[in-house]
């Protein structure tokens, strides 16, 4: 016996004839389902997300612009406003996405494309790390706009180096260990630990597919 | 209009039904997820039937949209939500693996099936099917050698279980 052999009784299979009854009337009435709710939803959170974004972009502009100069505060403004600019273009990329879902594509495109939005509280994560190095551009601006204290002014040289050093090392870190919370890492077990604990088994499971798919 | 799109929708699927009792009943294994897994695959087949391209075969849209639904099909959050319809009506009603129906064969094909990764179920689905390899490759979106390569393996490991079974 084959998988050859199997192929007329798979084709002939009896119940198959009365296997599915629809409910036509009903037809009519169905405008979303479970997937497409979920997606719909996912949709929404991301268009407020979007706003928060914007609105934390025309204040950090707000600032810069009111007080140019080559000041700690005013570089540190603009250091998280490209973080911010990152986060409001990633939104918008996933509002994008979210819209041109379309379930009679290709199986790996399909998951691929649910993958990127479902890995949405993933990007954040690794857009959050990726701003721990420059920890210091919170100090300096939130002393500034809290006490108007231009921090920077009373580090010495050696904490301004020791800082900057620390700052190095972090991006170091951070740069490696974001690069390695992919789909293509998902058998190394940290990643696979990561990743279920920050997006849940779902997405693991898609990160499990795709890695599949891409290897016979 | 609107009344005969949802006829022609449903002497469609009359005539496809095969597609989602064998894609449902390959990748569930209680009948209440079976049941859950039929009525999201037909409503996406429903809320997506006005973008049919008709340049593909009808059965090769369906195996598409049927496959794409199953496989991101998430039991343990999707068991508890609602129906795709709000007053608790079925959309459809999946009857059980029969037992009337199935030869020891079918029985053992679908258990089988059941202990393949969600990718190689695909692939043997539509190549129990007859499906040229590069239709396989371009509903999956992978390439006809992965599939080749796949369809080796699933063989061979149904080989070595179907002698097990015989011993």
């Amino acid at each position: 016996m084959n998988i050859d052999d199997l192929k007329n009784t798979w084709n002939n299979q009896s119940t198959i004839d009365t296997s599915i009854d629809i409910n036509q009337p009903l037809l009519a009435t169905i405008e979303v389902n479970q997937q497409m709710r979920k997606l719909e939803s996912m949709k929404w959170r991301r268009i407020v997300e979007s706003v928060v974004f914007f609105m934390i972009i025309v204040a950090l502009w707000q600032y810069i612009v009111d007080d140019f100069t080559m000041s700690a505060p005013v570089i540190s403004a603009c250091i998280l406003n490209v973080f911010a600019i990152i986060g409001l273009a990633g939104n918008i990329g996933q509002i994008a996405l979210i819209s041109k879902v379309d379930y009679a594509a290709p199986v790996k495109t399909l998951q691929q494309n649910m993958f990127e939005i479902c890995s949405h509280n993933l990007q954040i994560t690794r857009l959050v790390l990726l701003s721990v190095p420059f920890y210091m551009t919170y100090m300096f601006l939130g002393f500034d706009v809290l006490f108007s204290v231009d921090l920077y002014q009373f580090l010495s040289d050696e904490m301004v180096m020791f800082y900057a050093v620390s700052s190095a090392a972090m991006l170091a870190g951070t740069v490696w260990f974001v690069s390695k919370l992919s789909y293509k890492n998902i058998t190394t077990p940290w990643v696979k630990w990561t990743v279920a604990h920050i997006v849940g088994e779902p997405l693991l499971e898609m990160a499990e597919f795709l890695n599949n798919a891409e290897t016979a | 209009m609107s009344s005969d799109k949802e006829t022609h929708f449903a002497q469609l699927m009359k005539q496809h039904k095969g597609i989602i009792y064998k894609v449902v009943n390959s990748y569930c294994q209680h009948q209440d997820d079976r049941q859950d897994l039929a009525q999201e695959i037909l409503t996406t087949m429903w809320l997506a039937f006005d973008k049919y391209d008709s340049e593909f075969k009808f059965s090769t849209w369906m195996y598409r949209i049927a496959l794409n639904v199953a496989i991101s099909y998430y039991r343990k959050d999707s068991r508890r939500e609602d129906k795709a319809n709000n007053d608790g009506d079925l959309l459809l009603d999946m009857a059980e693996l029969s037992q009337e129906d199935n030869s020891a064969e079918i029985k053992q094909l679908y258990y089988f099936i059941s202990q393949l990764d969600k990718l190689n179920k695909a692939i043997m689905i539509l190549y129990l099917e007859s499906e040229p390899y590069d239709s396989i490759a371009s509903s999956l979106g992978i390439s006809k050698t992965n599939v080749a390569t796949r369809i080796g393996r699933i063989k061979e490991k149904l080989t070595h279980q179907f002698q097990e079974k015989a011993s």
